[in-house]
């Protein structure tokens, strides 16, 4: 009961704010408060969501998550590696990283706008090098269906987040374990693989959770630099909500309530699948 | 030496990309396929801070100034208590309660954020300061959270005590004894917060729906439209805001420790 009352402030929006968007998310995709009279059953918004043009987008936006996701952890794991190593004095000027962190989503897409369209920064670099003579050979990065464009603004913006949070794991980590690698002449990847890595493991879990799903759900960098087809998953649904005719509203909603069941559903399966895989590894 | 290129690689990889935003905001004439710009000009610096525009853009800069800083405020609010008594005390379903209570930072925000607004339309909060500021206290308060109950966990419950037996009442116990030794985690998960409710576009452009002016809803257009100069020199001036709020704070919170002689 005390608890309670303590919580409260932090309870009661929680469950108004919170609870009451997701249960009005959810009755909207069932048909209720449709400004039109809905057809078809309480399911039908969803029946929707199983035609290809749905299945294509919810697949984009994964293949779009996943790879923004595993190159930044990827990355961001070995540059603060590389930071670690560095001697105390250039630490300070290192944390020249966290740059992108204070950028607006909006401003990193931005950013790969000016530098990867077929007339911005690259573009002039690789004319000037030699390897293409006129604009339009530039090869198309941005909206070519691959998603890249969405990438490589994920990455930018992601990869600090990953040394942040690496960097603060390895203040833990002793620098006698790397001597003693090397004593024994282990490689430098060998290194990195089996004393480094294992090492970051929770932590690098952590943060690959938290980045596949903000990239596989947010609005932000896909409205400026997404294609329209495939679309993202949050573009497709803010598309059938506001701009076409009001019908497709319960279908933008479920839309929205698989993304989230979704999120849901894949962080309670990656704890599982980590927390299993460790056991298997202590018996080991 | 080998130190250097790794720190020139980082400077390349993160800091290199702004400069260039530097470069394309004095010169608006710079296009392919010139490596560097044949001419700079004042043009962008005029027009964002001596032109017709201006009192147009720090007007959408304030708003989005006063929404960030409220959003701030409301997520301390609702966090302090609830902070303390996580970091404190064990009850039974802590844990998935402690889980849930971080979900709004993690799951796509959309869901239940396209959710409230259908109901703050019905309310009247839709389109309005406050019906913003709600939204995007859901959406932050986590980290703001995260950052309290790692503070309360730093130091025991022993202050607190003390003063109690001192005859200190909640209130008094709140403002002289708690509040100065959270003080840094609140500041550093405010931040975070800060920095999220500024730079956030969706939310503020769905809750707002434009009747609440936000830098980020007057940037996006200008983004993406073909004036690259301009949409840098707006950037920039984005990047200033939180640069010098940060400076601000971190002079005012050492100077007020000083005076107290705990720093």
């Amino acid at each position: 009961m005390r608890t309670l009352i303590k919580l409260s402030p932090l309870l009661i929006p929680f469950c108004v704010l919170f609870l009451g968007g997701m249960v009005l998310a959810v009755a909207q995709s069932l048909g209720f408060f449709a400004p039109l009279e809905a057809e078809g059953g309480l399911f039908a918004a969803y029946s929707r969501l199983l035609e290809p043009p749905f299945l294509r987008s919810f697949g984009f936006s994964l293949y779009v998550a996943l790879v923004s996701a595993l190159v930044s952890v990827g990355l961001g794991s070995v540059l603060a590696y590389g930071v670690w190593k560095l001697p105390a004095s250039l630490q300070k000027t290192a944390t020249l990283y966290k740059v992108p962190l204070i950028l607006p989503h909006i401003a990193v897409a931005f950013m790969i706008l000016v530098f990867w369209t077929k007339s911005g920064v690259f573009a002039s670099l690789a004319f000037h090098v030699g390897l293409i003579d006129s604009a339009g050979e530039f090869p198309s990065v941005l909206y070519s269906g691959n998603g890249l464009g969405m990438i490589l603004a994920y990455v930018y913006k992601e990869t600090p987040f990953v040394i942040l949070l690496a960097l603060a794991m390895l203040k833990r980590l002793d620098p006698r374990l790397i001597q003693t690698a090397v004593m024994f002449g282990a490689s430098r990847p060998r290194i990195f693989i089996s004393v480094v890595l294992p090492h970051l493991k929770p932590v690098l879990h952590t943060t690959f959770i938290i980045l596949f799903l903000y990239s596989f759900g947010a609005f932000d960098i896909p409205f400026l630099l997404g294609e329209s087809s495939p679309a993202m998953v949050s573009i497709e649904a803010y598309n059938l909500y506001f701009q076409r005719d009001l019908s497709n509203r319960p279908a933008a909603m479920a839309m929205l309530v698989v993304m989230f069941l979704f999120a849901a559903l894949f962080i309670g399966i990656y704890a599982r699948v980590v927390s299993r895989m460790e056991m298997r590894e202590r018996k080991l | 030496m080998k130190h250097w290129l790794y720190m020139a690689l980082l400077v390349v990889l993160f800091v290199a990309p702004l400069l260039a935003l530097v470069v394309y905001a004095l010169a608006p004439g710079w296009r392919f396929p010139d490596l560097w710009p044949h001419a700079w000009s004042m043009r962008t610096i005029e027009q964002v801070f001596m032109g017709p525009q201006t009192s147009r853009i720090f007007s959408h800069l304030l708003w989005s100034v006063v929404y960030s800083l409220l959003t701030t405020g409301a997520t301390l609010a609702i966090c302090l208590v609830p902070a303390q008594h996580l970091a404190r005390h064990e009850f039974s379903g802590k844990r998935v309660l402690e889980a849930l209570l971080l979900a709004p930072a993690l799951v796509p925000a959309m869901t239940f954020s396209m959710g409230v607004h259908f109901a703050f339309i019905k309310l009247g909060l839709a389109d309005t300061l406050p019906g913003v500021v709600l939204v995007l206290t859901v959406f932050s308060y986590p980290y703001m959270l995260r950052a309290l109950v790692a503070g309360y966990q730093a130091f025991g419950r022993e202050y607190e005590l003390c003063a109690a037996n001192l005859g200190a009442g909640f209130f008094q116990r709140l403002l002289s004894v708690e509040l100065p030794l959270i003080l840094p985690s609140a500041i550093a998960g405010g931040s975070v917060v800060f920095l999220v409710a500024f730079s956030e576009y969706f939310l503020v452009f769905l809750i707002g729906g434009g009747a609440v002016p936000s830098y980020t809803g007057y940037l996006f257009p200008i983004l993406n439209s073909s004036d690259r100069a301009l949409g840098s020199m707006l950037t920039l001036v984005f990047l200033l805001v939180p640069l010098l709020l940060f400076v601000l704070t971190d002079v005012v919170v050492t100077r007020a420790y000083r005076k107290r002689g705990m720093y």
